[in-house]
């Protein structure tokens, strides 16, 4: 059996797109008769879906050049030819991409640059089927794709690249849900749930920037960015500072505006970079809140709280 | 990274493909027009009732932990809420079944214009630039005393 290397046998998406209409559906009928656990508003599931439609359009304009850099690579700078025929290239193929999802996904929330591109799949107030397709229309222009160009120059095909990256993203679809509470713990111990996931779009401190994993949970248990969901401590959901509308050209480029407005008032380099690839929150007199303020603070007042039955039974 | 399918270097099977994807496309778009027409149907946004003094004051403490809000003001139709803490004011308003909270000084919380029956706070956020809450004869604005609690 041959398979072309460059050009993929299917688009997992591509195929996914009836279940994500069936499901979606199915969802919110679930919902309305209080059989799942299912909040959906109109026009919230409205900006998802818009986003999801114009991220394909999106996606398309760049396509090109994000292709033919990664052909380029493959064909004519790769270390090894690796066969798509072999069963193990596919088991390669699967951790390297997850891992590679990973760390795209950390450096999408960790830096500014690319949490102004990640920002919007995480503006959704609600968590539910719609949300997951609520994607980038800025993913190709900044640069991130590049992070999977060391797998062509490995020697993995791109087709291959392709049909694993769809894998992935269509994995990914269905943990964003509340109808599914906990899975075996077999499952949660090593794979993405929609328990994790939910700690993911959480925005209350305590669970902020955690959980990137793609497909497996064992990366985040690995660098140390895992927190498991607490019963006690439900995800409230959207960002630290919510939008203001349903605007969806607001949804797509807030954050790039937002840089745009920091670097016009920017006094020195130091502060262009900060603005540009520091945390999501950066200043230069540290006056923002970042993850790692509203953690500490949080951290605070639970040791406070904590001190407290202690101060009254001392006096 | 999705190359396309057959041909992709003949005229033919480019034109194919790009018929085939305006096909996906614009099924999409009539699947997405359905879906949210089953979701307004459906009538399961979460319960967002209007706010009252202890509601707010509820609210204003999960978006504030930090701070202590003393003055507090209502939104007419309770889809809002600015508190005094200190030199700031504190904005809670509600978008669909949920809410957006932001910070601006006090002083000029007091001084945002009142237009159609709403005043415009200017939060000076690309995210969410400005919070339109409803005024009254009731519960005109600016507070009117500085010193006493209003509420609606």
């Amino acid at each position: 059996m041959t398979l072309d290397p460059i050009i993929p046998p299917f688009d997992p998406v591509t195929w996914a797109i009836p279940v994500f209409v069936i499901t979606i559906l199915a969802e919110i009928v679930l919902g309305r008769l209080r059989k799942a656990k299912a909040n959906y508003e109109a026009r919230d599931t409205a900006t998802s879906l818009l986003m999801g439609l114009g991220s394909t359009i999106a996606g398309g304009l760049t396509a090109a050049v994000v292709v033919g850099t990664t052909v380029w690579i493959w064909q004519n700078h790769r270390l090894f030819d690796i066969p798509m025929t072999a069963w193990w290239a596919w088991v390669a193929i699967f951790f390297l991409e997850d891992l590679t999802y990973y760390w795209f996904h950390r450096l999408s929330h960790e830096r500014r640059f690319w949490w102004a591109s990640h920002v919007n799949h995480h503006s959704s107030q609600h968590y539910n089927l719609a949300t997951a397709l609520r994607q980038t229309w800025t993913g190709g222009v900044n640069g991130s794709w590049l992070l999977w160009l060391p797998m062509a120059f490995l020697g993995f095909p791109p087709a291959m690249i392709a049909v694993q990256k769809g894998i992935s993203l269509v994995y990914q679809y269905w943990i964003h849900t509340e109808a599914i509470h906990r899975l075996p713990r077999w499952f949660e111990a090593v794979f993405n749930t929609p328990s994790h996931h939910r700690v993911h779009h959480a925005r209350n401190a305590r669970y902020l920037d955690s959980n990137y994993a793609g497909i497996l949970i064992i990366w985040d248990r690995m660098f140390g960015t895992y927190i498991p969901e607490d019963d006690k401590e439900p995800p409230r959901y959207g960002l630290v500072h919510n939008l203001g509308d349903f605007n969806i050209l607001r949804v797509a480029f807030h954050e790039w505006i937002g840089i745009g407005k920091d670097l016009l008032s920017a006094r020195s380099p130091r502060e262009v970079i900060g603005y540009l690839f520091g945390r999501p929150g950066w200043s230069p007199d540290g006056s923002r809140e970042t993850s790692a303020s509203l953690k500490a603070k949080w951290q605070a007042r639970e040791a406070a709280k904590a001190a407290e039955p202690e101060q009254i039974a001392a006096e | 990274m999705t190359p396309r399918r057959a041909g992709r270097n003949s005229a033919p099977g480019k034109k194919a493909n790009d018929v085939e994807d305006l096909y996906i496309l614009i099924g999409s778009a009539v699947a997405v027009a359905m879906m949210v027409a089953v979701a307004a149907w459906a009538r399961i946004a979460r319960p967002a009732p209007a706010l009252d003094e202890a509601s707010a004051r509820a609210m204003l403490a999960d978006e504030f932990p930090d701070d202590a809000p003393d003055q507090l003001w209502l939104a007419a139709d309770g889809c809002g809420v600015v508190a005094r803490a200190g030199a700031r004011a504190l904005v809670l308003f509600r978008l669909g079944d949920s809410w957006v909270a932001r910070t601006l000084a006090w002083e000029e919380a007091v001084k945002a214009p009142v237009r159609g029956g709403k005043v415009r706070l200017r939060l000076r956020d690309p995210a969410a630039p400005v919070a339109a809450l409803t005024v009254s004869g009731v519960n005109p604005w600016p507070p009117q005393d500085d010193n006493e609690a209003i509420a609606a």
